[in-house]
């Protein structure tokens, strides 16, 4: 018939071709020149032979296989909004959150109507210092944080001082923990917040949140924590540390990024001011659409995290160790940042004496770590956990921070070990001071001549 | 549905625990495969001492479960793959 015959002729002067123009096809720009030929990376000027082991676990953590399993159907079939009251979709997508939010409270051993979904730990953050303060503001003047806070807390609290509050950042012992005294005697009639955060992302230390949390229990004063290197990975539990709000963030726990949680305790009520404008969802805490498919993924991501603690513990633990006996019995002038026996053990912050920070990172590229300065990468001062330590600024400027995680291996330790030390060695044989230290001469009390 | 009433035999477990870890070796992914690889391992290790059936069967359910997660999430991760894989699956640096 005329009509096949005229589609044969088609289909042979056009070969077959796609109607259907994909996401992916090549609309947008290619990525930044990276050459993938004979499986070598060639980026920034680095070219590495594969991809970087994975040791910065405090930056991000890969989702777990099991996570993305949950999440994927509610990017397939069940995308519905959860708060469409009036269909299946909504129904279902409804049940979804709820069941992840009560897997979030379980974890922290809260009450799923005390767990608020936010868009990360920086948001939460920011509802907990801002909204607490704001709705407060007639009574309660003054704020308590320490100085080696996340910079989302320190900037909200400077935001707070513009607009005429009174904030006391605490000092900190040099091994990193807050002064109990010290934040007893800084406690006034008219505070009202502490925020002490649970595990610091620079140095892993832990804070002593259960007598944080009986001091402000004692004065009546609501203790804030942000525990976004905390959830999973030591137990957290809000009844007995005395923990008033709680920010959560979904992807240092292996779940997705861009979703997190705020607990805010009901009993008793812990009042903020929203610092969302909308429809008033979650509560009127947190107004905008509740992303289903992260919020899904933080719950399984908890859940998981519940069952594995204990065996992660373990075995984070075992190769912290790993990892430090294999530096030290090779080198020396190695020092840790912050308490050895308070700490997190999937966080090592250490220093190498007489190397300097910026070539050690620059030789380690098969290695993904970062400096001690990572959350204040933009600029070139040191990082302000360290100062706040009392760390020298030489030995701040060559800090290294491994990260060990649920997937991490023991070949992977000894690589980066290997691969560390050499670097190290090299670094430290090129540099006059090191030889100078060997000779015996005390760097410190050195008259440099002038010029 | 399988019904988690009666314990398993020993044969369905070792059935259980090779098919995990026949799974496990197909992600593509190095820190992937080597975590399911060992999680078998050590899961399978620490319950071998359970005596009580139901808890027996609660736990061979438990697997179950997990190696239908393993078995789609290999399909996933085989289908994003990056082209350049592991220093670690590379060689010695």
């Amino acid at each position: 018939m005329a009509a096949a015959k005229h589609l044969s002729l088609i289909r042979r002067a056009f070969p077959a071709r796609r109607l259907l123009s994909t996401a992916t096809a090549a609309v947008v720009d290619p990525p930044p020149p990276m050459a993938a030929e004979e499986d070598v990376i060639s980026m920034k000027g680095v070219r590495i032979s594969g991809r970087p082991l994975y040791l910065d676990m405090q930056a991000t953590s890969p989702v777990d296989p099991r996570v993305l399993d949950a999440m994927i159907p509610f990017y397939l079939s069940r995308f519905g909004n959860p708060h469409s009251r009036t269909h299946f979709y909504g129904w279902e997508s409804d049940a979804a959150v709820e069941t992840a939010r009560a897997q979030v409270a379980a974890l922290v051993g809260a009450n799923p109507k005390e767990i608020f979904f936010t868009s990360g730990a920086t948001e939460s953050n920011n509802i907990s210092v801002k909204g607490v303060m704001h709705f407060y503001r007639d009574k309660k003047r003054h704020v308590i944080t320490t100085q080696t806070e996340h910079k989302c807390v320190l900037d909200s609290c400077r935001y707070l001082q513009q607009e005429g509050f009174e904030v006391t950042y605490l000092p900190v012992r040099p091994d990193g923990l807050v002064d109990l005294d010290r934040l007893a005697a800084a406690i006034r009639p008219d505070t009202g917040l502490v925020s002490v955060m649970a595990v610091n992302n620079e140095i892993g230390v832990v804070q002593p949140l259960e007598e944080i949390g009986r001091i402000c229990k004692e004065k009546g004063v609501p203790f804030h924590t942000d525990a976004a290197q905390a959830l999973g990975k030591i137990p957290i539990d809000v009844e007995k540390m005395g923990i008033g709000l709680m920010s959560l963030s979904g992807h240092k726990i292996y779940g997705p990024k861009g979703v997190g949680a705020l607990y805010l305790r009901r009993r008793p009520r812990i009042r903020v001011e929203p610092q969302m404008s909308g429809g008033g969802q979650e509560r009127g805490i947190r107004s905008g659409t509740v992303p289903t498919p992260l919020v899904v993924g933080m719950g399984a991501a908890c859940e998981i995290s519940m069952k594995e603690m204990e065996y992660d513990g373990r075995r984070v633990a075992a190769l912290q160790e790993r990892l430090l006996n294999g530096i030290r019995s090779r080198l020396d002038g190695v020092v840790i940042n912050g308490s050895v026996e308070h700490r997190y053990a999937g966080n090592l912050n250490i220093s190498f004496a007489y190397v300097e920070g910026e070539s050690l990172l620059m030789g380690l590229k098969e290695v993904a770590v970062s400096s001690g300065s990572a959350c204040t990468s933009a600029s070139l001062e040191p990082s302000y956990v360290l100062r706040a330590l009392g760390v020298d600024e030489d030995m701040a400027h060559t800090s290294i921070r491994f990260g060990i995680g649920r997937f991490t291996t023991e070949a992977e330790i000894d690589r980066a070990i290997e691969l560390t030390v050499n670097q190290v060695e090299k670094l430290r044989e090129m540099s006059p001071l090191y030889e100078m230290v060997k000779e015996g001469i005390d760097i410190k009390n050195i008259q440099w001549a002038q010029h | 549905m399988a019904s988690a009433a009666s314990a398993p035999s020993r044969a369905e477990v070792l059935s259980l625990f090779r098919s995990l870890l026949r799974t496990a070796a197909k992600f593509t992914d190095y820190n992937v495969r080597e975590y399911a690889k060992r999680r078998t391992i050590d899961g399978f290790r620490e319950n071998r001492g359970l005596s009580d059936p139901s808890s027996i069967a609660s736990a061979f359910a438990d697997g179950r479960n997990q190696l239908e997660v393993a078995m789609r999430q290999v399909v996933v991760y085989s289908l994003y793959a990056p082209k350049v894989k592991s220093v670690m699956e590379i060689g010695s640096g």
